[in-house]
């Protein structure tokens, strides 16, 4: 933008060179995009990274403290169980959502006339998964007197204190992330489709059974959509907030106290917003190493069909 | 050669328009900078502000105003604003309400934002909030809030070195609410003034062999194992140093026995554990409304609502003590007030409401006491014709306590005090899942509060 402003003071022929100029639209129509991504995201990205290293707290002057909020965040029990409960949320939710997603978008890639209703149905909790209400409606299916427990008493199982017994608290949360398996099932079935059906048709006059099949055909072929729906997905887990925050506000004994659940705690309820800046800085490093490291594994485990050729 | 027409409009008024944007920056800034400094100054822009709406016809304006409470809170100052409204049709209040952790969290992002409500409730809590409060000194002064009928000493609990951050919108202390036809059911003695801990801890083992539900629900930890607990130690004990840089007690020890009561009396079933705790979000919703325990933890302003909601017959008793003759730890405060905001356009008609609000008859015939005792004369003069056996009850509560001896009481919460309360509630979770001993858990949260002052 400044550059168009700044060859706007000079002569009108560069004027009109440079509204004749293809790349002109281009960046107008980009502009809006432009304009939002500058403004909501570089400069608080920016100006957090300044925070970080200050002790600004809501309403009162920064001053710097140079590394001082890294250094008490090692220290910080709480800030390693928070890493701690993130990690064992995402190891757990992200494979489990993820073969579910695929489960359900197998047999979906089967033709009946109902796929595409069903489809549509199971696609309707990522919808809304995300709200508030569904994790509100998730709480109380999980409560003393939910639905749940009232299930299991049924089975004479009795009733579990779900968010009153630290070791299961976070399994409600689990399933509910696994629950909105919709887009990524919407990803893998278009997938699914991509894969030639004379590779089955081969593979089938040769002998193989549909568990063969699948292990050398489906998983081999599909492996690029798991690269992205494995690295989207493990993205989002990481910076889940709404179910912990709604459901169980951290507790018990911070056994779902996700980091950015802790993390929004240091900056609004405990306005530490310096602490709270230099904690989304460590996430974000963490965050894009494992990106990293797992864009790097993938030439060990996903089949290019460019490279054979 | 028609749409490079409208490309060329299109940038041009791109460019104004971010030309324009960049100078409303910085007039905005330029505001800051002039209010920032002198609180007083202000104060004199308001002034001038409303001698001009004054003089002249009066302007709509539009106030905006939160608080947070329970259901009952909420229908009464819904009622007083619709009559304010009513009276003043110029004005129009918008109004919010939250639970308290809500409120906050709210307020906590509209601070952020220098955007915060023009009226605003605030507890004890307030000096984290002091840059956004407008001191009331001056309204005071002349007269826009009137407080002929309110006494120096009410005034003062809610001033903080000199300035007036609000007016209490009355006082209250802590008890704690029982259901006697339960007590009388499980064949369970009414506890009576000078219980102790053991006493209360008795009890509820008690409820749950007979009745099998909980003694107690939720009790505010903080406030009666650190607030009050530690007083009970000693009257020249607080939990803050009365100047609010410094714990007010040396020795860790004192927190032991209400963590460990805690823990074994979850243990033992008699309270909820943390999974039931989480599911209480308002009084509606307390285990002694819904029946499932027999006495819970109340600021005595909020026995009304609690026994409104639980339809029943409640009593009061005041909290136990550590010892049957020791001191009650507990104290009158003002319960919550009503600050303006330095964000306000308009403080001189928030002011004006809010004197409204705190001293007019009728108005507070609706309010009825329910945010706690009016300090004002004239209203407890209004209010006791017809004044209903819960109030009778509480009114009678709070001068009960009013007349225990106490130590200097320090009100006011500093400004780490959420992190600490959080993390009381933690290490109080920590014993009751086993992974500290209440020795060592003391000692941590001792250390991890004593470091906030640091």
């Amino acid at each position: 933008m400044k550059k168009v402003k700044s060859t706007d003071g000079k002569r009108i022929s560069s004027i009109k060179a440079l509204i004749y100029n293809e790349t002109t639209a281009g960046y107008l129509f980009a502009l809006p995009f432009i304009i939002g991504f500058l403004g909501f995201t570089i400069v608080p990205i920016l100006s957090s990274f300044y925070y970080s290293f200050t002790d600004y707290s809501l309403g009162n002057k920064a001053s710097w403290i140079g590394l001082n909020n890294y250094i008490t965040l090692m220290g910080d029990k709480r800030f390693w169980n928070s890493v701690y409960v993130t990690f064992k949320y995402v190891l757990t939710s992200v494979p489990l959502k993820l073969i579910f997603a695929l489960f359900i978008a197998m047999i979906m890639t089967r033709k009946t006339r109902l796929t595409g209703f069903y489809r549509s149905l199971y696609y309707v909790p990522s919808l809304i998964g995300g709200s508030i209400a569904v994790t509100l409606v998730w709480k109380e299916l999980f409560s003393r007197r939910g639905l749940i427990n009232q299930l299991l008493g049924m089975a004479g199982i009795g009733r579990v204190s779900w968010f009153g017994n630290q070791k299961v608290a976070l399994i409600p949360l689990i399933l509910l992330t696994v629950w909105q398996f919709g887009s990524s099932m919407i990803i893998f079935a278009a997938g699914l489709k991509q894969i030639p059906t004379t590779y089955y048709e081969a593979a089938k006059i040769d002998g193989a059974n549909r568990r063969k099949s699948f292990f050398k055909i489906t998983l081999p072929c599909l492996s690029p959509v798991i690269l992205y729906n494995l690295v989207m997905q493990t993205i989002s887990a990481f910076m889940t907030f709404t179910q912990a925050f709604v459901i169980t506000s951290g507790g018990p004994n911070d056994a779902t106290n996700f980091y950015a659940l802790y993390m929004y705690n240091n900056a609004f309820t405990y306005r530490k917003m310096g602490y709270a800046s230099a904690m989304s800085w460590i996430m974000l490093v963490f965050i894009s190493i494992i990106t990293l490291l797992i864009f790097k594994s993938s030439k060990y485990w996903v089949f290019n069909e460019s490279d054979k050729e | 050669m028609k749409l490079k027409r409208i490309l060329v409009i299109l940038l041009v008024a791109i460019s104004v328009f971010s030309l324009a944007a960049c100078k409303g920056k910085e007039t905005e800034v330029a505001d800051k900078k002039d209010n920032k400094p002198a609180e007083t100054k202000v104060d004199d822009t308001a002034d001038d502000k409303g001698k001009d709406s004054n003089e002249e016809a009066p302007e709509p304006v539009t106030l905006r105003m939160a608080w947070w409470g329970s259901q009952a809170r909420h229908d009464k100052t819904i009622a007083v604003i619709e009559m304010y409204q009513e009276q003043n049709p110029h004005v129009t209040i918008n109004y919010e309400f939250y639970d308290f952790d809500g409120y906050f969290q709210k307020l906590n992002t509209l601070v952020a934002s220098d955007d915060c409500w023009d009226i605003m409730q605030m507890g004890g809590n307030f000096p984290a909030y002091l840059n956004k409060i407008l001191p009331l000194n001056d309204y005071i002064a002349d007269g826009t809030i009137d407080t002929t009928n309110t006494t120096e000493a009410f005034l003062k609990t809610t001033r903080y070195n000199g300035v007036q951050v609000g007016v209490s919108n009355g006082v209250n202390t802590y008890g704690v609410a029982y259901d006697p036809a339960m007590f009388a059911e499980a064949g369970i003695p009414e506890p009576q003034e000078g219980w102790t801990w053991d006493d209360y801890a008795e009890i509820c083992k008690k409820f749950k062999d007979e009745l099998d539900i909980y003694g107690s629900s939720k009790f505010d930890d903080f406030a009666a194992g650190c607030g009050s607990g530690i007083s009970q130690f000693g009257l020249e004990y607080n939990f803050y140093a009365l100047t609010n840089d410094d714990l007010g007690f040396d020795d860790y020890t004192f927190l032991i026995d209400y963590i460990q009561m805690r823990a074994d009396l979850t243990a033992y079933g008699a309270y909820p554990d943390p999974g039931a705790i989480a599911e209480i979000k308002d009084i509606e919703g307390d285990f002694l409304v819904t029946g499932e325990a027999a006495m819970t933890w109340v600021a005595s302003n909020q026995f009304i609502a609690l026994s409104e909601a639980a339809g029943r017959e409640l009593n009061l008793v005041p909290i136990p003590r550590r010892t049957k003759d020791g001191p009650a730890g507990s104290a009158i405060q003002s319960s919550q007030m009503f600050s303006i905001s330095t964000d306000s356009e308009n403080p001189v008609e928030a002011a004006k409401f809010l004197s409204f609000f705190w001293s007019d008859d009728e108005a507070n015939k609706i309010l009825a006491n329910e945010r706690g005792l009016s300090i004002f004369s004239n209203v407890v003069r209004a209010l006791e014709p017809d004044l209903t056996p819960e109030q009778i009850k509480v009114n009678e509560f709070v001068n009960l306590i009013g007349s225990y001896e106490t130590g200097e009481v320090n009100p006011i919460s500093p400004e780490p005090s959420q992190e600490i309360q959080d993390y009381y509630k933690l290490i109080i979770e920590k014993v009751i899942y086993g992974e500290m001993d209440a020795d060592q858990a003391a000692k941590d949260f001792y250390d991890f509060a004593k470091s906030k002052f640091q």
